[in-house]
């Protein structure tokens, strides 16, 4: 007995030696999972809604899908209507107000949502019958009213009026419309001006004409009973009138004829946006439709693709770089890859992106990256088994799309069966390098040098230029020409002038001033105190503690960095002088300051006037303000820029002050905001020793 | 008769939907201190290998912020077996997809793979506990990496520095107050060994908890997992510094300016306690009361009837030591911050002093019971919420019964927590304005 235990500890010893795994070897995958594709249960009613319900009683909750699947609709010098029906919908219906729908909804639990051609409900399984049957009747009997209209109206300008200076917003909107034109449904630009020429008229007509049935698919999953969800779908669709929309004409958009870079400038982007792109004619019912899939997953389908592995992983230029391939069965459709990058990577950046593009064409691709994609797709294709509505979306594509029925059940022998050859057959047929239209959003003062010198397969490309409404510009001028005549004693005269004039300034024996700027949490309180005598104090504080102090007093000047003490020499001294007046421009009036040309700072032209070799002011053209003061130091043998930018100008003792000065050196940036000024008073020569 | 059968029937409906919802898990620990938590769910070929580390940006040296969030992209980097650059053309060679986060609490890996691939996920998962590399390419080519983050995510995005904003001004000695993008500086000036060191200290199978859930057999599991995981040495026991905040008693007011926006932004915040607390769970109910949803109060009063915002919301961030309760809104046409703030203390006062309806109350708790519902759905989700409970709340379980404890909130507590957290001398309230005024 005793023994049999021993030997059975043996054994056991044995096998946990045995089964010492080998981590130097990445483990083997087992036997493929077995696929088990279900189709959904389906009908379809006299007026032309199409019914696909699939089952799944895993946990008691229920989704409801209405898509309404019409060709591109042209919405023209009205865009904006079909948002606007999108926002009308859901609000109640002719049977129950508005309050009271949003009510009941929300008291179940439960979601329903619109937009201008397809509605969407989530419930739990027991509130199903409710909620579908209210979805229904918001959909076919809406409650469009004058005041609702107004209300969304405001809101999708106000929408509009925000996306103004958002970079990704502009960039997303610009590339449509170069890609399709503005005259494409795909390109049509919804502004301003298109929404309010829209009427609740103009609602209730693209109401009635597109939210019909005849091409639409009603999607029920969850925890239903297919007879039941069959009799109340019947009971709650068959009102809606049967129709079919109105079909009309557009033109094919054509590409550009030769390779150029588009370019859209928004002078407060910190980050180019890239889009490299070719229109392409691609439908999923192609032959070739997965080989091309394949080719753009390789190019830039994720975290393994060519364009993540060569622009983030290995330069660093941007966050990630990615490419689609897009498919449609109405209009051509877009290949892009794209990036956000920064600033000073923007050329760079659209070099690689082009590189690799044409990489994709020219080299096959090697078998193991083939390898690798079609287990990815196999990997992507079992883990969606994993959600129920998978089924109903790939039945609704093989209906939507003319796929032959057994597409899905083939898909993994398929994706198998691609080759190399296949894939760069793809490629070259759907990813164009001759006539590839590079759209690239962003500042402009920091880019464009760069950009304009960028070769693409040993020639140069041409730059075109486009506003935010991809309207063709002029190339947008940084460094005007001065107009003739200008003088700089002109400059200083007019802003002496606008900020109190020469009387007031002249007047000024002593100013003392407070501001605040905070950094990571950290207060920082600057105090600067200025005569008339070239006395100049100026303290920075931090939570109390004194870091940096200069004082200037009778020609004798000492600074104290971090408690240390230091007497000014000559060259420090003579800086610290041209700081020291309250009002330096009275005294450059007879000379020692040059005009050095016209400037664009944040968007604003200046006139840029130089001071010493190191130091810089530009006044704004316009307002005649002083908008920016640069200066450069030297540390440790590098050269250090740092610039306070003057804004918030407001009227003390009858002068102007800027009561935000923003401070940025090297990546570090603070914003002091100035707490009080106070002029003749408050200052002694106690406070200059 | 008839009438007993109904309710026999009645209540087996009762009991198979109960059982429906039902998470069921195994859970123990191995010798090195490694929690593991296994679920077994058979119904598509799917696995999820998940670990969580406990370190998040809170655990960060003041000097030395960023360092949490800078290892969910480091730890991808290699390991002494995963050759540099390998690691996500391994995960989706094999068909699989993976990915990382990091909040101010923790830090979560995760891969998905079809259920062939469960011992790959393992090994994946034990490689970068057991012996990544950390070496200056990987650090530098990260240092970029995460600069061109903050830049796409913070700056150049509207809206962007919100969240930094409300921090600085609820948080003074918690480090909630920096972000776990953290400081790019500190990153710049970090050496290798401060990164090692880091790694020494948290990256640790006692400082961390194993998910393995989907399509398993929880035997065969077992081993693979002593077999991978069981051969990687404890590490130090971790100390943790407590912070305490004092209670903020004046209204602080802040003012942030963003270039990349056209539209000013109000936001309240409120400091909260811990997220395991009581209070916590009933904040997250006064926000669904104001917000959530077309008919909630503040959307209903400012968006909807008065027609003052483009947006109003309400919210409660939940974390380990303190939440921070954000209630905002964003203005249409001419109606200033100040209108929409007075508006929102309104409907917070009323929610102070009047009792909220049975049928609003009935109305919250069907929202959560969805909410709640739909929160294991999918593997992937299931293998999170086991994790964070464990971890952040120390009861596994909570996946079943969270449920119970908002069922459990009366009427009453609603009422009576926004009395003691909403009110306007605790908060910070932020003017989050476009760069420069319009023009008029």
């Amino acid at each position: 007995m005793r023994k049999s235990v021993t030997t059975l500890v043996m054994v056991l010893i044995a096998l946990t030696v045995n089964a010492q795994v080998d981590r130097t070897q990445m483990p083997e995958p087992g036997p493929a999972p077995e696929i088990n594709l279900k189709d959904p249960q389906r009908f379809e009613l006299k007026n032309g809604l199409k019914v696909l319900v699939v089952e799944n009683h895993k946990l008691p909750r229920v989704s409801i899908q209405l898509k309404i699947d019409n060709p591109p609709i042209s919405e023209g010098e009205k865009a904006g209507v079909s948002s606007l029906t999108g926002s009308l919908l859901g609000n109640g219906s002719k049977n129950i107000t508005k309050d009271d729908f949003n009510e009941e909804v929300d008291f179940l639990g439960a979601r329903i949502s619109f937009s201008s051609q397809s509605a969407y409900a989530s419930s739990l399984s027991k509130y199903f019958p409710r909620i579908l049957e209210l979805m229904a009747d918001a959909a076919i009997n809406p409650n469009f009213t004058q005041e609702e209209f107004e209300k969304e109206k405001e809101k999708l300008i106000t929408g509009l009026k925000s996306q103004e200076k958002d970079v990704k917003a502009i960039a997303r909107k610009v590339t449509n419309a170069l890609a399709y034109g503005k005259k494409h449904p795909y390109g049509e630009l919804t502004t301003q001006e298109t929404v309010n020429q829209v009427t609740l008229t103009d609602v209730q007509r693209f109401y009635r004409n597109y939210f019909v049935p005849a091409n639409a698919y009603l999607v029920i999953i969850g925890d239903v009973d297919f007879k039941e969800t069959k009799k109340m779908v019947k009971e709650y669709f068959t009102p809606w009138t049967k129709a079919v929309p109105p079909s009309f004409q557009f033109s094919k958009p054509s590409g550009v004829q030769y390779s150029q870079i588009n370019f859209v400038d928004v002078p407060n982007a910190v980050q180019s946006e890239i889009s490299v792109q070719n229109l392409i004619d691609l439908k999923m019912k192609a032959p070739d439709y997965l080989a091309a899939v394949l080719a753009n997953e390789i190019l830039g389908g994720g975290g393994e693709g060519r364009l993540f592995l060569n622009l983030r992983e290995d330069k660093g230029y941007t966050y990630g770089s990615y490419s689609q391939m897009g498919n449609d069965k109405y209009a051509p459709s877009l290949f892009r890859a794209a990036a956000s990058v920064r600033d000073a990577v923007t050329d760079s950046s659209v070099v690689e992106l082009f590189k690799e593009i044409d990489r994709i064409r020219t080299a096959p691709v090697t078998e193991k990256e083939l390898k690798n994609t079609k287990a990815k797709y196999v990997g992507r294709f079992i883990m969606a088994l994993e959600n129920p509505e998978t089924i109903a979306d790939y039945a609704l594509d093989i209906q939507i799309e003319d796929l032959p029925k057994d597409f899905y059940k083939t898909y993994l022998e398929r994706i198998n069966a691609i080759t190399v050859a296949d894939v760069q057959n793809a490629a070259q047929k759907y990813i164009s390098t001759e006539k590839t239209r590079i759209v690239v959003t962003g500042k402009g003062s920091d880019v464009l040098k760069n950009l304009e010198k960028v070769s693409l397969n040993g020639k140069p490309v041409s730059v075109n230029y486009f506003d935010k409404n991809a309207n063709t510009v002029e190339k947008p001028n940084y460094e005007t020409a001065l107009p003739e005549g200008v003088t700089v004693n002109d400059i200083l005269n007019k802003y002496i002038e606008v900020i109190g004039g020469k009387e007031k300034l002249e007047a000024v024996q002593s100013y003392s001033l407070t501001a605040e700027a905070e950094m990571q949490g950290t207060k920082l309180n600057l105090a600067i105190k200025k005569t008339a005598n070239n006395q100049f104090m100026q303290d920075v504080k931090v939570m109390g503690n004194s870091m940096s102090k200069q004082v200037l007093n009778d020609g004798a000047g000492y600074m104290i960095m971090q408690g240390q003490r230091k007497e000014m020499d000559e060259a420090e001294l003579k800086k610290l002088k041209e700081e020291s007046a309250p009002f330096p421009e009275l005294d450059q009036l007879s000379g020692g300051v040059t005009l050095e040309g016209i400037e664009t700072v944040d968007g604003k032209k200046v006139y840029k006037i130089k001071v010493s070799d190191d130091k810089a002011v530009f006044y704004d053209v316009e307002t005649g303000l002083k908008l920016q003061v640069v200066t450069v130091a030297k540390m440790n043998g590098q050269q250090i820029t740092s610039t306070i930018a003057l804004s918030d100008y407001k009227e003390v003792a009858g002068i102007r002050f800027p009561f935000l000065m923003a401070q940025a050196m090297g990546p570090q940036s603070f914003d002091f905001i100035v707490k009080e000024i106070k002029v003749n008073e408050g200052v002694s020569d106690a406070d200059f020793e | 008769m008839k009438q007993k059968v109904v309710s026999a029937l009645a209540i087996l409906l009762l009991v198979v939907t109960a059982k429906a919802q039902k998470v069921d898990f195994e859970e123990y620990k191995l010798d090195n201190g490694l929690h593991v938590i296994l679920h077994q769910d058979n119904s598509a070929p799917i696995v999820t290998t998940s670990v969580m580390y406990h370190v998040g940006a809170k655990d960060e040296d003041p000097e030395k912020t960023g360092f949490a969030h800078f290892f969910e992209h480091l730890l991808f980097e290699g390991t002494k077996n995963i050759e540099r650059g390998k690691w996500f053309e391994i995960v989706a060679s094999n068909g699989g997809k993976n990915n990382a986060n990091t909040t101010q609490d923790r830090t979560y890996y995760y891969e998905v793979f079809p259920s062939n691939n469960l011992k790959l996920g393992l090994w994946l998962e034990s490689e970068r506990m057991m012996h990544p590399i950390i070496n200056k390419i990987g650090v530098d080519t990260q240092k970029e990496v995460v600069q061109e983050e903050k830049r796409l995510r913070i700056d150049n995005s509207p809206y962007g520095r919100w969240s930094e904003q409300i921090a600085i001004n609820l948080f003074k000695k918690h480090p909630y107050r920096w972000q776990t993008i953290g400081s790019l500086e500190h990153l710049a000036s970090a050496t290798l060994d401060d990164f090692k060191e880091f790694n020494k200290t948290y990256y640790v199978p006692n400082n961390a908890v194993l998910v393995v859930a989907g399509d398993i057999n929880i035997e065969e599991t077992k081993k693979m997992v002593q077999d991978y995981f069981g051969p990687i040495p404890r590490g130090a026991d971790i100390k943790r510094n407590t912070f305490v905040e004092d209670p903020i008693t004046e209204t602080i007011k802040a003012e942030y300016r963003d270039p990349n926006i056209q539209i000013p932004l109000i936001m309240l915040g409120y400091r909260t306690p811990e997220q395991t607390s009581r209070d916590a769970y009933v904040l997250d109910m006064v926000s669904t009361l104001l917000s959530d949803g077309k008919s909630s109060r503040l959307y209903k009063k400012i968006v909807d009837k008065k027609k003052m915002a483009l947006q109003v919301f309400a919210f409660n961030g939940s974390q380990e030591d303190y939440g921070s309760y954000i209630v905002g809104g964003l203005p249409v046409g001419d109606n200033t911050l100040a209108d929409i703030m007075k508006e929102i203390d309104g409907e917070i006062v009323k929610v102070q002093t009047e009792l909220i309806s049975e049928r609003d109350f009935q109305k919250l708790q069907n929202k959560f019971e969805n909410r709640f519902i739909n929160s294991n759905s999918s593997v992937e989700g299931i293998a999170n919420s086991l994790a964070r409970n464990y971890m952040l709340y120390d009861d596994t379980s909570l996946i079943n019964s969270e449920i119970e404890i908002y069922r459990s909130i009366t009427r009453e507590e609603i009422r009576d927590l926004a009395k003691k957290y909403l009110n306007p001398n605790q908060r910070v309230v932020l003017e989050y304005l476009p760069e420069e005024q319009p023009a008029n």
